[in-house]
C-alpha cells in the first residue's frame, strides 16, 4: 500500500512541500528587518525583570511597526485546515466520484487495510510536514513571544505541537466527510465547517478551562494590561464583597463622582472597587500545547475510526 | 474448493423505495460460463455488486466462493472482477495500473497480462486508451489475478462488435486454461449467446430463468399453426408466449413430451427469442402463463 499511497498522493506531497519551502523563505525575508529593528531598539534590554526605562515607548513602536505582519502570520492558522480539504476530503470523494473505487475495493486489499494504510501514512506525512510549518513559524514569531508571549490565541494557534495536530484533525475529518458526502466539493465545504468550528469550539470553551485560571487584584485604578505574556481571560471590576460591577453601575458611579466634583478614580477607590484579572500565566504554554494537541490527536483518531467502520457498510 | 463459485438466497438490495434486486435465489455451478441477463434495470450489476460486497443487501445472503464477501473481503482476491464501464485511474500509466494490481493482490501472475496488452505502450496514460484497450487492460488485470471467479458487468457495452468479439475470445483462451467460473452480465444477448453454457435472466421479480444453454433449448419449441381456441396440447407443458398474426398462431412452449397433433408446425428456438420472450412478461396474453415459471434444471 505504501507503493500505492505514494503513487495517488505524490502531487499532494509536492504542492505541501512547496507551499513549505514557500513559507520558510517568506520567513526568512521578513524575519531579517524585524531583527535589525529589534537590536536597533536594544529590545532585549526591556524584557521582564529588568526593564529599563522608555521601555514603555519602545515596545509599542515596534510592534505597531510590524503589526501588520504579526496580523498576516496569524492567518497561518487556516493552513492546517488544507491538510482535510486538499488531501482528506478527496480521498475517498474522488475515488466515488470517478467509481474507481470499484476497482480498487475489488482487489485482493480489504477496503478498511486500504483506508487504513492510506490514512496512516498521509497522516504521518501531515504531521511530519505540520511539525516543520509550526517550527518556521516559531522561529518568525520569536521577538514577539519574548515581547507579548505566546500562551494568547495569536501565538498558541500557529506556534508548537497544536498545528500538526490541527492538520491530523484536519485530515481525519476530510476523510470522515469524503464518506458522507461521497463529492469533492461537498466534502471539502464540510470539511472546512467542521474543523472551524471544532477549533472555535475548544478555543473558546476549552482552552481557558484547561487548567484553572488564576487571578490577580489589583487597584481599580491601576493602568496597563497588568503581565505581559499571560492570556489574560477577564478583566472586571468588583465590589468589596467580590461581585462583579456592571458597566451601567460603573458609569453611574463615574456620572456621581463628577456632579459630587470628585475625582472619579478616587471615589472608586474609596468605594472599595478593585479590578480582578482572571489569566492563564505563561508559563502554562507547554501544558497547554500538550493538552490542546493531545486533545486533537484524540479527536483525529476517533474520526478515522468512524471512517474505518463506516467503509465497509456504506452502500456504493 | 470451499463451496460453489456464487450462492444467493432470497437476495435483495432495496435503494431507498425501489428494489435494485429482488428476491433472488440462484446457485451458479462451478466451471460454468453464465449468461446474467435481462433488460435494464433488472438487477444484474446490483447482483454483482453484492457479489463483490460493494453493496450491503438488504435481505437475504450471498457467498462467494463459500464467503461472505462483505464480512470477509479476502476472498476477494480470488474473484476477478470488472464494473461496468472498466474504471480505472486515468492519470495512471498503463505499467502503474499493474503495478497498483501487483501490490494489492498476492496471487498476482507477471505473465498473463503482456500477452493481452500486446499493441499497448506500458508507458501510456489510462486516460489515454481507447475504450477497446481499456476494457483489454481492465480483463488483463481480472486474469492476471488468477481468480477462481471471474465477474464482467457490461463489458462490451461501449466497445465495436469486433473489439468485444476479441476480448470474449482472450477470455475464453484463458479460462480454459484455469477453469475459472465466469460471470458475463450483458443485456446484449448475442454478445453471451456464443460463450455461455449457463444462462440466468433476471427481472425486476427475481431470478426468471436459470438453467444450462442446451437444457434450456431442448425443452422448448416454437409451434406454428392456424389459429384456433386453446385447450392443452399434448406434449406441452407451459405456453411461455402466444402471438397472433392473421390466421397464424405462433406459440413458444415448453414440451414434455414429443408433440404429436400434425397441425402444429414444431420447430426449435434460437435463445434470443427464447430469453427475450420471458424478459417481456407484459406481451403475455393469458394471466396463466404470466406467472412465474419454475424452471429449474439443474442440480
Amino acid at each position: 500500500m505504501a507503493w500505492v499511497t505514494w503513487r495517488q498522493h505524490r502531487a499532494q506531497l509536492v504542492g505541501a512541500v512547496g507551499l513549505l519551502v514557500a513559507l520558510a523563505l517568506a520567513a526568512l525575508i521578513t524575519r531579517l528587518p524585524i531583527q535589525s529593528a529589534f537590536n536597533r531598539d536594544s529590545l532585549s534590554a526591556c524584557l521582564p525583570p529588568a526593564a529599563r526605562t522608555g521601555c514603555d515607548l519602545i515596545v509599542p513602536h515596534f510592534e505597531n511597526e510590524f503589526a501588520g505582519w504579526v496580523a498576516a502570520v496569524r492567518g497561518l492558522a487556516v493552513l492546517p485546515a488544507l491538510a482535510g480539504l486538499f488531501v482528506g476530503a478527496p480521498l475517498l470523494a474522488r475515488e466515488l466520484e470517478h467509481e474507481t473505487h470499484r476497482f480498487a475495493w475489488t482487489q485482493g486489499v480489504t477496503r478498511r487495510r486500504w483506508l487504513l494504510s492510506k490514512t496512516s501514512l498521509l497522516a504521518a506525512g501531515t504531521l511530519l510536514l505540520g511539525a516543520l510549518a509550526s517550527g518556521v513559524v516559531m522561529w518568525w514569531r520569536g521577538p514577539f513571544d519574548t515581547l507579548e508571549g505566546r500562551i494568547g490565541p495569536s501565538g498558541f494557534d500557529i506556534e508548537g505541537l497544536v498545528v500538526p495536530a490541527y492538520a491530523l484533525f484536519a485530515l481525519a475529518l476530510g476523510v470522515l466527510c469524503g464518506l458522507i458526502f461521497r463529492r469533492s466539493v461537498a466534502a471539502m465545504t464540510a470539511t472546512l465547517v467542521a474543523f472551524g468550528a471544532t477549533r472555535f469550539l475548544v478555543l473558546e470553551f476549552l482552552r481557558p478551562h484547561f487548567l484553572t485560571p488564576l487571578h490577580r487584584i489589583v487597584a481599580a485604578t491601576a493602568t496597563g494590561s497588568q503581565g505581559a505574556g499571560n492570556w489574560v481571560l477577564s478583566d472586571t471590576l468588583v465590589d468589596g464583597g467580590g461581585r462583579q460591577i456592571t458597566a451601567a453601575s460603573e458609569n453611574l458611579a463615574v456620572l456621581h463622582a463628577q456632579q459630587a466634583r470628585i475625582d472619579p478614580h478616587s471615589y472608586i477607590v474609596t468605594l472599595g472597587w478593585k479590578r480582578v484579572i482572571s489569566y492563564q500565566p505563561a508559563g502554562r504554554f507547554w501544558t497547554f500545547q500538550l493538552l490542546e494537541a493531545g486533545l486533537f490527536v484524540a479527536l483525529a483518531a476517533a474520526v478515522v475510526l468512524v471512517a474505518v467502520w463506516l467503509v465497509r457498510r456504506t452502500p456504493t | 474448493m470451499s463451496g460453489a463459485p456464487l450462492v444467493a438466497d432470497g437476495l435483495g438490495k432495496r435503494y431507498g423505495r425501489d428494489w435494485g434486486l429482488r428476491d433472488c435465489t440462484l446457485t451458479i455451478p462451478d466451471g460454468a460460463i453464465v449468461g446474467l441477463t435481462g433488460a435494464n434495470a433488472a438487477g444484474k450489476s446490483t447482483l454483482l455488486a453484492l457479489a463483490t460486497g460493494l453493496l450491503a443487501p438488504s435481505e437475504g445472503s450471498v457467498s462467494v466462493l463459500g464467503r461472505d464477501p462483505l464480512r470477509d473481503p479476502s476472498v476477494l482476491a480470488d474473484v476477478g472482477f470488472v464494473a461496468q464501464g472498466a474504471p480505472l485511474y486515468r492519470s495512471f500509466s498503463v505499467a502503474e495500473t499493474i503495478e497498483f494490481v501487483r501490490r494489492t493482490n498476492s496471487g498476482w501472475d507477471d505473465e498473463i497480462v503482456p500477452d493481452l496488452l500486446t499493441r499497448i505502450s506500458s508507458r501510456a496514460k489510462v486516460g489515454s486508451l481507447s475504450e477497446g484497450e481499456r476494457a483489454r487492460l481492465a480483463l488483463g488485470l481480472v486474469l492476471g489475478k488468477r481468480p477462481r471467479l471471474v465477474l464482467l458487468d457490461e463489458p462490451f457495452a461501449s466497445l465495436d462488435p469486433l473489439a468485444g468479439r476479441e476480448l470474449l475470445q482472450l477470455l475464453m483462451d484463458h479460462v480454459a486454461e484455469t477453469a475459472a467460473t465466469v460471470v458475463i452480465a450483458s443485456h446484449v444477448i448475442a454478445d453471451i449467446e456464443r460463450v455461455c453454457d449457463h444462462i440466468v435472466l433476471l427481472t425486476g421479480g427475481g431470478v426468471r430463468l436459470e438453467s444450462n444453454v442446451e437444457v434450456l433449448l431442448d425443452s422448448h419449441r416454437l409451434l406454428t399453426g392456424p389459429r384456433r381456441p386453446l385447450g392443452s396440447i399434448r406434449g406441452v407443458r407451459e405456453i411461455v408466449r402466444e402471438r397472433h398474426s392473421g390466421r397464424q398462431l405462433t406459440l413458444l412452449v415448453v414440451t414434455d413430451g414429443p408433440i404429436v397433433d400434425p397441425s402444429w408446425t414444431v420447430e426449435p428456438v434460437g435463445l434470443e427469442d427464447l430469453l427475450l420472450a420471458y424478459m417481456a412478461p407484459e406481451r403475455l396474453p393469458t394471466p396463466r402463463t404470466s406467472e412465474k415459471v419454475p424452471l429449474r434444471w439443474h442440480g
